[in-house]
């Protein structure tokens, strides 16, 4: 396991250096039943559709993007991460065919048309209000389930 | 990553998140939350293994029949990574300085030639793939490194793109020309492996010398903003260097 304290020094140096939110009494929302779900992702990644505008470097707000969509770019301002993964396939981060078929096999209820992506290398404070417009954006479509993959 | 999933718990949504770094997600206590001991950029571990992927799935999944929470566990399988880092990085040593530029018009030559050879497999790659993720930029292929190269003069050019600045432009320049060759080489030689993808790419490619000055340029420009990329680690990969960073005080790493 990679700890912080054994990483690299300049990793080290930026991520031992985030202020990190405390949240004192954590909300818990009882899940519905398996076959019930309606899953939808929300991904770090700052990818988005062709066309969509890029991300900005310390972005607090998000994009959407659809279940079928497959042409996708990242604006992602960091490079710690490896992006030769998702070139070669977009499931490693963003697993919509596996749930796809996990819905088909009747392991969740559905896959939700709409997907959000956010820049992950921004304060999460800074994200509320605009996670909270998608929150609305999910409940509209009927979404229960939000899986949060980060980059 | 986990104070977005308090945000999403507290609108009434249940949430389950899978994640690199165990010490934030210990400290930020989401609902519901996986740890992956793999390289960063990989969260559902291994590209075009969709057993693999479907097995991290169903383990963050499971935690959604927990009884109450925070409930933080551990993936059972491990993806090595090198020297505790989670991606590839730089050797500290190889930096170049502005006395390295030399020749630029002839440094372009030899990227177009080295494009153009790629050229055959990045369409294969590309048709193969039912995508590609160059584009981001919105230049064309072709004039990716010529835009790099104009702020070899130490000069900030004008943006070719509408209502994007030359230095946004540009980290999304450097981004395509990598993807470009990257998508490349993981087709036409059948491989996974982000080390030598990172090695190949930034020790070995005429490309990727193009950004070594490219960051030689920037560590003197006087734009505060370039020089920030360099400190902040945000062109070339340094994130997971020993340190220090090129253009920055060693003291303190």
């Amino acid at each position: 396991m990679t700890k912080i304290t054994e990483m690299p020094a300049v990793a080290r140096g930026f991520i031992s250096n985030l202020d990190l939110p405390v949240v004192d009494e954590p909300d818990w929302t009882v899940p519905s039943p398996p076959q019930e779900r309606r899953v939808s992702i929300v991904t770090t990644a700052a990818v988005s559709r062709r066309g969509d505008k890029p991300f900005s470097w310390l972005a607090r707000d998000h994009r959407v993007f659809n279940k079928n969509d497959r042409d996708l770019v990242m604006t992602h301002v960091a490079v710690e991460f490896d992006r030769s993964a998702w070139q070669q396939d977009l499931n490693v981060i963003i697993p919509l065919d596996r749930l796809e078929e996990m819905a088909n096999d009747g392991e969740i209820g559905s896959v939700a048309d709409e997907h959000y992506s956010f820049m992950g290398a921004a304060d999460p404070v800074t994200m509320e209000k605009s996670a909270r417009e998608v929150a609305v954006r999910m409940k509209q479509e009927g979404v229960d389930t939000v899986f949060l993959i980060p980059i | 990553m986990c104070g977005l999933a308090h945000y999403f718990e507290s609108e009434g949504l249940a949430t389950v998140l899978v994640g690199f770094v165990r010490e934030q997600m210990e400290a930020i206590k989401p609902a519901r939350s996986l740890f992956l001991d793999f390289p960063m950029g990989r969260g559902m571990g291994k590209p075009n293994d969709p057993a693999f992927q479907k097995k991290v799935i169903r383990a963050a999944f499971d935690l959604l029949d927990a009884p109450a929470g925070p409930v933080l566990i551990d993936f059972p399988e491990a993806i090595p990574v090198r020297d505790g880092r989670m991606g590839y990085a730089l050797p500290p040593d190889l930096v170049l300085s502005t006395s390295d530029i030399g020749d630029i018009d002839n440094l372009l030559a030899e990227i177009r030639a080295e494009m153009k050879e790629l050229q055959p497999d990045y369409e294969a790659a590309v048709v193969s793939r039912g995508r590609t993720t160059v584009g981001a930029s919105e230049l064309q292929i072709g004039d990716l490194a010529p835009f790099v190269a104009e702020f070899l003069t130490g000069k900030i050019p004008k943006s070719p793109r509408k209502g994007l600045p030359a230095i946004p432009l540009l980290k999304l320049v450097v981004e395509d020309l990598e993807a470009y060759y990257s998508e490349t080489r993981t087709h036409r030689d059948n491989i996974d492996d982000l080390e030598l993808m990172g090695k190949w790419f930034w020790e070995e490619t005429k490309a990727g010398r193009l950004l070594l000055l490219l960051e030689a340029i920037s560590i003197a420009s006087d734009s505060n903003v370039m020089r920030q990329i360099v400190e902040m680690s945000l062109m070339a990969p340094r994130f997971w260097s020993e340190g220090p960073l090129p253009g920055t005080s060693a003291a303190g790493w």
